[in-house]
């Protein structure tokens, strides 16, 4: 027997109210004034009060009123093993399907077979799947199943998801639908010459287009043309505003305004004092453009042909990484943290073509660039979602608050029955001392 | 003109004027009752009654006697010049029940006013003895007044001495009378039948009005009871659903016995519950008394 709400049972205490009141009843003699007590037998009270008890079926059935109800309250519930297959028997199905046209219908024909069926539609499987567990998990008891009718494309579950699926239920996949034809979705800011543009990628296939649109928020005034700030002698500035020109019109991903960047042509008369401080710290955003600035082709390429130039030895050792050697192998371009922004030296001429290639690279380094891998329209494979699958397991152990019905009714019939008993037993009694008091006063008169 | 409908004894107990109150009760009584049901020996032959000693012998009937070999006493109906004594009971278990406004002293005495009032109205002389009060007996309108005055001034409590009240009264009634004793009668029976017993030796015609109340024969009370003794204080713890019956059967036992005592020795017995409408008690009395 299952009790679904057993802190009634604490009200239990309350059979101890008729024996309590009995008890107390009797331990209190009432002190009657009386005009004579020549016809009256002492007795010895004590020992009445303790073994007496005026009526012991009307006190047991009352008692049981008490239990009968106070077990009602508690809800019980018998498991039989009836009841039980019962359960077993029936499903709760819930189906999470996205809200999609190719998929409006998916599910519906489970609905009929079930014993309690609900689909969730939403944007993504995930918030679907949540709302239906907790929805399973208000389910009376019955074999719980979770159906997921989708395309089923890669990025749109996870393995994450299916792990908040509690165990006891059981997941089934259908694809349904077709997969999109294609998908477009925005892809980032691109900085061009006549400021920030948004880039939007449309995935069809194979094949890959993209698509720049104009800012939704123009550039301002206040914002630099580059977030890269150039320290160089005057005789090379003319050289350095080439280059960026160069590479703005060549466009180049537009980095957050939180990532900064400080580029340092050195040459033999000109050393920058900023330079000499690098900080120790190093943000995980400056460590990632670092390492692409190492990985980055151009600039390899470009600085294995190029002279050393100005000898940057003195930046090979910690804090500094080298990003790029010249073509006799010494140190061509390093670079460090220092406070909130990176900093880059390169001993190249500013007349060569790495100084274009290295501007370029550092503004892509430090722009954060989307993942475009999660985007492809990729069927998950067949294998990984008979991995995910697996059937329903009969409930255990019923939860009280999901059990649609319970066998209180039948204490309540009895508790009734026993009122109706116990008003029978007191008018009974009632009647034979009102036919003793009229017979001992037809004696008596 | 007589009320359709005895007056309930608790109307009557919260009555103030005790004069008020025996009127309603006479008044209540059914007609039929005009000529006096107290027998006394003056000019109207009313019947004859067997001789007792003490009986004057100027009133046996001497030819009856030659006839039949019986002695009989002439008895007469008498108009005027009745004296009766009525004793009344004050010791403090006629104050039962406590708490109700009939207690069975308060019902005494508007039995015993009612009674005064019938004895006067006929022209009889009434009188009264409590514990300190004499009234001897007389007649006349001045003289009820200050009979039922006195009747309403007495209060009960403590012991009442039952024996030397009746005793008094007995004497003091002087020439053959009429003595009414109203009480519960829980003296010591013996002591107290022989001086009732003595008083009619006397010559006095004695009437026993017995008042209890209904709960005192059925002990009505369930649970475990501390009764307490309204003259002595006295404690007594008692299970009363145990000791019902008991109690029932030596109570019934002791009204059978002061009744059949008081009938064995000619005495009129009337046994008065509280609950009952005087009305009704005093008219069961008279008409029993003139049968």
């Amino acid at each position: 027997m299952v009790w679904l709400h057993p802190v009634a049972l604490l009200a239990l205490v309350a059979v101890a109210a008729p024996i309590l009141i009995h008890i107390l009843a009797q331990r209190r003699a009432e002190v009657v004034p009386f005009p004579t007590l020549r016809f009256l037998r002492p007795m010895a009270l004590v020992s009445l009060r303790r073994h007496l008890l005026e009526d012991p079926l009307l006190l047991a059935v009352r008692i049981a009123i008490v239990v009968a109800a106070v077990a009602a309250m508690a809800g019980p519930l018998i498991v039989t093993r009836a009841r039980r297959e019962a359960w077993n028997r029936r499903i709760v199905r819930a189906t999470v399907t996205m809200a999609a046209p190719g998929v409006s219908r998916a599910g519906s024909r489970d609905r009929d077979s079930a014993f309690q069926a609900r689909e969730f539609r939403g944007a993504s499987l995930a918030d679907g799947i949540r709302r239906a567990v907790e929805w399973l998990d208000m389910a009376p008891p019955a074999q719980r199943e979770l159906v997921i009718a989708a395309p089923l494309t890669i990025g749109s579950l996870s393995a994450a998801d299916i792990a908040e699926v509690p165990r006891d239920v059981g997941v089934r996949f259908e694809r349904v639908g077709a997969l999109a034809g294609e998908r477009s979705v925005a892809y980032g800011s691109v900085r061009a010459a006549d400021g920030i543009v948004d880039r939007e990628v449309t995935i069809a296939g194979a094949r890959t287009l993209v698509r720049d649109r104009p800012a939704t928020a123009p550039a301002t005034a206040a914002d630099p043309a580059l977030p890269i700030e150039v320290v160089a002698t005057p005789s090379a500035r003319p050289l350095v505003d080439a280059a960026i020109s160069a590479v703005l019109r060549e466009r180049v991903w537009a980095p957050p305004r939180a990532h900064g960047a400080e580029l340092v042509l050195l040459s033999t008369d000109y050393a920058p004092p900023r330079v000499t401080a690098p900080a120790a710290r190093l943000e995980p955003w400056m460590a990632d453009a670092i390492a692409r600035l190492t990985r980055d082709n151009a600039l390899n390429q470009a600085s294995a042909q190029a002279s050393s130039g100005v000898d940057v030895s003195r930046f090979s050792q910690p804090p500094w990484f080298t990003v790029a050697r010249s073509r006799d192998n010494r140190v061509l371009v390093a670079a460090a943290a220092s406070g909130d922004r990176l900093v880059v030296v390169t001993g190249a001429p500013p007349s060569d073509v790495v100084l274009p290639i290295l501007v370029r690279g550092i503004v892509n380094a430090i722009a954060v660039v989307p993942d475009i891998v999660p985007l492809e329209i990729v069927p998950i494979p067949g294998a990984q979602l008979t991995a995910w699958s697996r059937p329903a397991i009969p409930p255990e152990q019923p939860r009280a608050d999901s059990v649609e019905s319970d066998d209180r009714r039948w204490l309540w019939i009895a508790a009734i029955a026993l009122l109706v008993a116990e008003s029978w037993l007191r008018r009974s009694r009632r009647r034979d001392a009102s036919a003793a008091h009229a017979e001992e006063a037809a004696r008596v008169a | 003109m007589p009320s359709a409908t005895p007056c309930p004894p608790d109307v009557l107990a919260g009555i103030a004027d005790l004069e008020l109150a025996a009127r309603i009760v006479v008044e209540g009584l059914v007609s039929g009752l005009h000529r006096s049901p107290f027998h006394g020996y003056s000019a109207e032959f009313s019947q004859y009654r067997r001789y007792r000693p003490g009986d004057d012998l100027k009133y046996v009937d001497w030819k009856l006697l030659a006839r039949t070999d019986r002695v009989y006493t002439k008895q007469f109906r008498e108009t005027t010049n009745l004296a009766a004594s009525i004793v009344i009971d004050t010791s403090a278990s006629m104050e039962f029940p406590a708490a109700s406004e009939v207690t069975k002293f308060r019902y005494a005495v508007i039995v015993a006013a009612a009674l005064a009032y019938v004895i006067a109205e006929q022209g009889d002389a009434a009188g009264l003895v409590a514990r300190d009060v004499l009234l001897p007996p007389r007649s006349g309108r001045q003289h009820l007044r200050r009979l039922l005055a006195s009747i309403g001034s007495l209060r009960s409590g403590g012991v009442w001495p039952g024996v030397e009240t009746v005793r008094r009264a007995a004497d003091r009634l002087g020439r053959r009378g009429l003595l009414i004793i109203i009480s519960d009668f829980y003296d010591d029976e013996e002591p107290m039948a022989s001086e009732l017993h003595r008083a009619q030796r006397m010559g006095h015609d004695v009437v026993q009005f017995q008042v209890l109340t209904r709960d005192e024969i059925t002990l009505p009370y369930t649970r475990e009871i501390e009764f307490a003794d309204l003259e002595s204080g006295v404690r007594l713890p008692v299970n009363a659903a145990l000791a019902r019956r008991d109690y029932r059967d030596a109570i019934a036992e002791f009204l059978e016995r002061t009744r059949a005592r008081a009938l064995a020795e000619g005495r009129q017995h009337t046994l008065v519950v509280t609950d009952t409408a005087p009305e009704r008690a005093l008219r069961s009395f008279l008409l029993a008394r003139r049968a």
